[in-house]
């Protein structure tokens, strides 16, 4: 694995100094800042909006606590934050093979999967970094705003939620070494999260596979109980294959 | 003599199309050797195989006896390399792109501070503060050999290094490529003919996916003739043109499109004596009698070809 450690210095100082930290880290403490103190909001914005159609119907709405904050902060993950992580990490390897820079780094002695690596790595960083400094945010913002806020459901759906996430990485770093288009990766991308999301109807895929940590962030979050086991195993075991294989494929192509 | 580069059978196919037909090839190490070829002979091919980066579809290329498939890391370990379009990461700086590369090849500390100072000051880029992104193609083009040159390799592949600059850069750049005559192996391939002969001391000609010549650029000039004529007279010489074709010492002779007449010879002394005398007998004045090199462009499009 030569070259990893400077590879993965150099990536790392790609995303402090590039639009890089501005994106992923952006969207999520957007969401972290703004979920509490919407979720406190929603019910009256909701009673606004009815009483200004002149309707005369009165809707009554539960107060809102602590778990339409953590409620905010998972859907968010689950749906804008994964294709923002999708479109972005399209490119991951694409784009330095399309720009001419791994040729530079690749005849030199840094060897190919130290390079897939260097970039999951750093990738798996970012998220990783980001994610924990968002869930902290939710979680603080979340006790000022409603005087309480459990740590273990955020914990757990957060968690739950990042091994979904690193699941995504290393799918886009395997599509990103297959296929030279950013779009044409990120399409496919997309595909995988419908699929999976479709997924969730069907009981063993719900089970046993990636298709569970869809919801299960909700669910966690709301204090249910879930059964994860299976499906945070497979998922683990398919990030792991996903990296493998993004290996691989780099491996056999011509720069 | 020690061979930098040894190539044997090299075959490259894409599809239908033989981007390389099986070429040998030995560059001797301590050379400034030239790799030239018209666009698309297979130039690029031969030196993205030669540093890892492609495959051969059959045949084997060796780096100072690696074999640059099954021992790409050790060929890289003594090889710099500058593709025809580099690119960068444009965040950072010079110094910075010299470290990192450095890094890659294992360098550290003093010896790798040492170098990039070095190598900024060969690169003509010592003090220069801004990003990459903001440099001029000759500024990125000169930073490239110099990046090329951070692990002081034996071997130093270039394609195409001076094709996209302007005059001023190509300068910098075959100053920069003449100044480590005797210190490392240098393997360039160009379409520019006059970038070769200014630098090179031996070159290969590549004429689609085969190799025409290799030799020594004195070899190759005075096999092809040694020396032209060109004469201009004071009235029409194209009568002369077969006469003079019939000579022993006369290699070729044509017309040129300004009225004047070319003579390739292959002895001087006979020619220096007898073509003053062929003018007078044809009863025409003697306007310009000048003598030179066969250029390499001549033996170029002689060898691969005119209707290029």
């Amino acid at each position: 694995m030569r070259g990893l450690g400077v590879f993965l210095g150099k990536e790392l100082r790609e995303i402090a100094r590039t639009w890089r930290i501005w994106v992923l880290p952006g969207i999520v403490l957007f969401f972290a800042i703004s979920g509490p103190p919407l979720a406190e909001v929603t019910p009256q914005l909701l009673s606004s909006v009815m009483e200004s159609q002149g309707t005369g119907a009165v809707i009554e709405l539960p107060d809102p606590t602590y778990v339409d904050a953590y409620l905010q902060w998972t859907k968010n993950l689950s749906q804008i934050v994964i294709f923002a992580l999708i479109i972005m990490f399209a490119g991951a390897i694409s784009a330095e093979k399309r720009g001419g820079t791994a040729i530079l780094a690749l005849t030199k002695p840094l060897t190919r999967p130290a390079f897939v690596l260097g970039k999951l790595l750093s990738h798996t960083i970012l998220l990783t970094v980001t994610t924990l400094v968002g869930a902290a945010v939710t979680w603080g913002l979340t006790l000022a705003v409603f005087g309480e806020a459990p740590l273990a459901p955020l914990a757990g759906a957060t968690g739950v939620w990042l091994v979904s996430a690193l699941f995504f990485v290393a799918l886009m770093m395997l599509l990103s070494s297959a296929v030279d288009s950013q779009a044409g990766a990120a399409g496919l991308g997309f595909v995988v999260y419908l699929l999976l999301s479709i997924a969730t109807i069907w009981e063993p895929a719900v089970t046993y596979s990636p298709a569970a940590l869809v919801n299960a962030p909700t669910e966690i979050a709301m204090s249910e109980t879930v059964a994860l086991g299976w499906p945070i195993g497979t998922t683990i075991a398919l990030t792991v294959l996903l990296a493998l294989a993004a290996v691989a494929v780099f491996r056999k192509r011509e720069l | 003599m020690t061979q930098a580069i040894a190539i044997s059978g090299l075959v490259k196919t894409y599809g239908e199309v033989n981007a390389l037909d099986g070429f040998d090839l030995q560059v001797p190490e301590g050379s400034v050797f030239g790799f030239l070829g018209p666009n698309g002979a297979g130039k690029t091919t031969t030196l993205r195989i030669l540093s890892g980066l492609a495959h051969p579809t059959s045949g084997s290329a060796e780096v100072f006896g690696h074999d640059v498939v099954t021992s790409t890391l050790a060929v890289r370990a003594e090889v710099g390399f500058l593709p025809d379009v580099p690119g960068y990461y444009e965040w950072m700086t010079a110094p910075e792109f010299l470290r990192f590369a450095g890094g890659l090849f294992g360098l550290s500390g003093p010896v790798l501070n040492g170098r990039v100072d070095a190598l900024l000051d060969l690169a003509g880029l010592t003090g220069v503060k801004t990003r990459i992104g903001g440099y001029s193609r000759g500024m990125k083009q000169r930073l490239g050999v110099a990046q090329a040159l951070i692990n002081a390799p034996r071997l130093l592949m270039l394609d195409e290094p001076t094709s996209a600059l302007d005059p001023i850069g190509r300068k910098e750049v075959l100053d920069m490529i003449a100044s480590l005559r005797g210190r490392t192996t240098v393997f360039f391939s160009t379409h520019i003919l006059a970038d070769v002969e200014r630098v090179c001391d031996r070159v290969a000609i590549l004429d689609k996916g085969r190799v025409v010549t290799s030799e020594a650029m004195a070899d190759l000039k005075s096999r092809y003739g040694g020396q032209r004529f060109v004469i201009d007279t004071a009235g029409d010489a194209s009568h002369l043109v077969d006469r003079l074709g019939g000579e022993e010492w006369v290699a070729e002779a044509t017309m040129l499109a300004d009225g004047r007449l070319s003579v390739a010879v292959s002895d001087v002394d006979t020619a220096q004596r007898a073509l003053p005398a062929a003018i007078v007998q044809a009863g025409l004045g003697l306007k310009r009698f000048e003598a030179g090199e066969i250029s390499l462009e001549e033996v170029f499009v002689d060898l691969v070809g005119g209707e290029r």
